[in-house]
């Protein structure tokens, strides 16, 4: 039984009388309890909106659900309303923005904010000896200096790791990272990696890490799902050799990144960008075995189970 | 886990650092201050021709202009007179009013508080309606709100406030009779059935200023990134409202507040004057007619280090509540 | 941009209406504005389009005749102070004396901490009632506003780097000063300048409406409110009709003003 599941999920910009700009196209994945799901692709591929259906928060950048089913233990969350996204936020789902440096409110406290997020999560907790435990959690030394500071006291990394502990203030089931790590230096990076494995591991929470890195991911995740121009192309194991042609390359390029003295080769041309999607494969004007069926009809789905590919010519793959 | 860090050096350091910059703040609210003094004083030495000659005629005879002079204090020289009153000022002495022999301290602190009252009657208004009038636009949908809200606060803040008392008498006090022409009550809530429309005047001009400044900062906030950490959170309407958007809207508008202070005590001159309020306002009218300079002098003195001790409130204020206020 | 022009074009319209009758009423009007008419206190009407007033004097004839005067004195008691404090702001940006220039700033600190009308109601008990001595006190006040704009952004100018390159290719103090300074400087000065004259008119009028600018008998709206006060509860027209020529003007302003800085903003996004 898994925890989330999400099925062919369009996300798009309502447009008046014209028809809507899709940004996510026919979107589909799963995930168990407990398990971390790495989501990566190019930028403006529409990770972040992805996630954004999963808090609920779409609306305020005047996206919306389009179609599709979004179904967390249960719960319908492509048709909710404010009221009940109110007991979802924190407490079942708990969510790390993109820009987390810029995420903690600059005029209250750690304290306050802490305060805020484990009372969201859990009303009537003992909210002193709960923040202890979050800081420690987050591996955050000397919390009595910390709970008395405002944000733009603190260093990028404490800044995101208080945004951390917000986020799971109210254990929630699901938590969503959307690129924690981006405006941090490398050792910054894998300390908050570090953290996020250890938070699946100590309280068996489910992640989603958004990332452009598919090496990093590659590290600390159970599975990986690439996008491309606003559809799933291919939902693949870690470790495990990709077959999706736009997996191969982003694979192919981090390879070649690794080995020194070899010329850096980052994949041709740039996707599709949004409202003008060709039919077909978005990526076929990129992509080396390209065939001419591969230019009509919709988007090709992800077919398969444990590794889901969206190829159409997966044997071509090399 | 480790004892509570009382003196760790981060501490220290920002509170140095916060204890410097409110010590330069003071410091410049000192020099303003002084200058206001050297203002204040400057103002009948600096008269073109002769003051005690223009209160008295030319045709006075010479004995009554000596003994002005001498009252005044103009017949020693200009050092002398300003330790004397720099070491007046010091004590509470503001000298004595020619026109009616009393302290001019008594006057100003018999007159003031019916300005401080117009002034808290004001405020407590506009904010009332302001703060809830930038939000309300703020989050509304409607494009041509926006518009509406400009073109409306342009309108009003190009009427002067001398002709809305004029037409609020006119209205509320001649036709509907709802407010008193005229007269005085101290004490309060007495002195509110005289306050309200002067304070009603004034706010047509405050909530415009103070609602347009309010709203441009609370679109600024709207915009920005932690806005939506609020919201990620789950955070209750009130909350979010309250710590999410106008808490981090508020430094400029109380900072532009404070100013506003000053621009009020402006406009209580004219309208204590139309609604014939006691205030020290009407007092200043009155002394400038008269020529009565140390009244002159001494309400100017205090105007001055009001305005000085508000905006300086407000500073300190808005940095409390605004802590990146202080950072930058 | 859309609106900011909107703005202009009907803040223009509204200044120009009131200039332009300003100019035609008193030259076809077949009243003196000092003239005594009819009897006193005749509501408005046909002859009469504004009433008469307590000496049975034409309101219509005298509201018009008021237009140069309040305009013309704002016009002088917002230009005056906008060159000095220019002028100020610049040479104090770029002092080299830090005594100097930290005394004169406090000293424009607190001339714009007293408020303007406190200051020249105070200074006006020196130089006795009058348009001009509204004249001499705005240039003695206003200045250190402008002075305040013009040194902050006299700061901001001095560190863009084309002063710089402008210093390193040799060019003469004065004429960076005027090719880039002063320009620069004083469209900033000139914008606030715009939306200061209606606080000037206000100003004048309010001084003359507290009988301490433009005396009796002279057509000025001010004094005209303060003459019709008495009278306001039965002869309203005295009062309200120089009140609203005195909103219109100012409203016309302020929709001007309005829409230029929106028209900046707009071009700047
Ligand atoms: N309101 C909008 N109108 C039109 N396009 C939009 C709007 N909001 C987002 N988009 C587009 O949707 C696409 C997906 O955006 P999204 O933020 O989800 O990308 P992302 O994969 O998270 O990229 P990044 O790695 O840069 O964060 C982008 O191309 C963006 O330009
Ligand atoms: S479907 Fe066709 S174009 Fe798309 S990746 Fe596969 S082979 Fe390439
Ligand atoms: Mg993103």
């Amino acid at each position: 039984m898994s925890l989330l599941t999400i099925e062919n999920l369009t996300i798009g910009i309502p447009r008046g009388s014209a028809a809507p700009l899709a940004i996510v196209e026919n979107a589909s994945l799963w995930l168990q309890p407990g398990e971390m799901l790495g989501l990566i692709g190019e930028s403006g591929s529409g990770k972040t909106m992805l996630c954004r259906s999963l808090i609920g928060t779409l609306r305020r950048r005047g996206a919306a659900i389009l179609s599709g089913r979004i179904t967390l233990a249960g719960t319908d969350l492509a048709h909710t309303d404010e009221r009940a996204w109110r007991d979802i936020r924190g407490r079942r789902v708990g969510y790390v923005p993109q820009s987390a440096l810029a995420g903690p409110n600059p005029v209250m406290t750690i304290g306050a904010q802490l305060r805020e997020a484990i009372l969201q999560g859990t009303p009537g907790a003992d909210v002193p000896a709960r923040a202890r435990e979050l800081l420690d959690l987050v591996q955050i030394r000397r919390p009595e200096l910390v709970l008395a500071q405002y944000p733009h006291q603190l260093s990028g990394g404490m800044r995101q790791r208080v945004m951390i502990a917000c986020a799971i203030a109210g254990t929630p089931e699901l938590l969503v990272a959307d690129e924690p790590t981006t405006g941090l230096d490398v050792t910054v990076q894998a300390g908050i990696m570090q953290l996020l494995r250890d938070i699946r591991a100590r309280l068996g929470t489910a992640i989603i890490l958004v990332s452009h890195d598919l090496a990093l991911v590659d590290d600390v995740c159970d599975r990986i799902l690439v996008m491309h121009a606003g559809a799933c192309v291919e939902a693949v194991p870690a470790h495990a050799a990709p077959r999706h042609p736009y997996t191969i390359a982003l694979n192919r390029s981090r390879i070649e990144l690794a080995e020194p003295g070899t010329p850096l080769v980052t994949i041709a041309g740039q996707p599709p960008s949004v409202g003008a999607w060709p039919p077909g494969c978005r990526f076929a004007a990129r992509c080396d075995i390209a065939q001419p069926d591969c230019r009509l009809g919709p988007h090709p789905p992800m077919r398969g189970e444990a590794h889901a590919n969206a190829c159409l010519h997966p044997e071509r793959a090399a | 886990m480790a004892m509570p860090e009382r003196s760790s050096p981060d501490v220290e350091q920002a509170r140095s650092r916060l204890l410097k910059k409110v010590t330069a703040r003071l410091a410049r609210a000192a020099a303003v201050s002084f200058w206001v003094m050297v203002i204040a004083f400057g103002l009948i030495r600096l008269a073109p021709g002769d003051p005690v000659l223009a209160r008295l005629g030319a045709e006075a005879a010479p004995e009554a202009i000596d003994r002005l002079r001498h009252a005044l204090r103009l017949d020693v020289d200009p050092a002398t007179q300003f330790v004397e009153y720099t070491w007046g000022m010091l004590h509470g002495r503001l000298g004595t009013s020619i026109e009616t022999q009393r302290d001019v301290a008594t006057i100003i602190a018999e007159s003031l508080p019916v300005t401080l009252g117009i002034i808290a009657v004001t405020l407590a208004m506009a904010l009332v309606v302001a703060v809830p009038l930038a939000l309300a636009i703020a989050t509304s949908r409607r494009p041509w709100v926006p518009y509406l809200f400009r073109a409306t606060t342009s309108v009003m803040l190009a009427i002067p406030a001398f002709f809305t008392a004029l037409v609020g008498l006119i209205v509320f006090g001649l036709h509907w009779q709802i407010a008193p022409i005229i007269g005085y009550e101290p004490g309060f809530p007495a002195n509110l059935r005289f306050l309200w429309l002067p304070a009603l005047v004034i706010c047509t001009h405050l909530v415009p200023v103070l609602s347009r400044v309010l709203h441009a900062s609370l679109v600024q906030t709207r915009g920005e990134e932690f806005v939506e950490t609020g919201i990620i959170r789950g955070v209750s309407r009130l909350r979010f409202t309250w710590f999410y958007l106008l808490k981090p809207s508020l430094a400029p508008s109380i900072v532009l507040l404070s100013y506003m202070v000053g621009v009020m005590i402006g406009s209580t001159v004219i309208i204590e004057t139309i609604f014939s309020l006691p205030g020290i306002g009407r007092s200043l009218v009155g002394a400038v007619i008269n020529r009565d300079y140390p009244l002159v002098q001494g309400i100017v003195l205090v105007f001055g280090l009001f305005v000085v001790a508000v905006s300086l409130a407000g500073d300190l204020l808005a940095n409390w509540l605004d802590p990146r206020v202080g950072a930058t | 941009m859309n609106e900011g022009r909107i703005g202009i074009a009907v803040g223009a319209t509204m200044l120009l209406t009131v200039v332009a009758a300003g100019i035609a009423v008193p030259l076809l009007s077949e009243f003196h504005p000092n003239e005594l008419v009819a009897i006193p206190f005749r509501p408005p009407s046909r002859e009469y389009f504004f009433g008469t007033d307590q000496l049975g004097r034409d309101v219509f004839t005298r509201v018009f005749a008021a237009v140069h005067r309040d305009l013309g004195v704002a016009f002088l008691g917002v230009s005056i102070p906008l060159v000095l404090g220019t002028a100020i702001g610049i040479l104090l940006s770029l002092a080299t004396s830090r005594v100097v220039a930290a005394l004169t700033t406090s000293l424009i600190d607190a001339i714009n901490a007293l408020p303007l009308l406190v200051l020249a109601i105070a200074l006006i008990a020196l130089f006795g009632p009058g348009l001009q001595s509204i004249v001499i006190v705005l240039a003695m006040t206003n200045w250190a506003r402008y002075a305040r704009i013009a040194r902050t952004r006299a700061d901001v100018v001095a560190r863009m780097p084309y002063i710089e390159a402008a210093r390193l290719q040799g060019y003469p103090r004065h004429r960076i000063l005027l090719r880039h300074f002063v320009p620069n400087v004083s469209a900033e000065t000139l914008a606030y300048a715009l939306s200061d004259v209606i606080l000037v008119i206000m100003l004048i009028s309010g001084l003359s409406f507290l009988s301490l600018g433009a005396a009796p008998p002279t057509a000025e709206w001010g004094v005209m409110m303060s003459e019709g006060r008495p009278f306001v509860q039965n002869a309203w027209w005295m009062t309200i009709f120089p009140g609203l020529a005195l909103c219109w003007a100012g409203i016309g302003l302020s929709f001007i003003a309005e829409g230029l800085s929106r028209r900046e903003r707009g071009a700047g996004e």
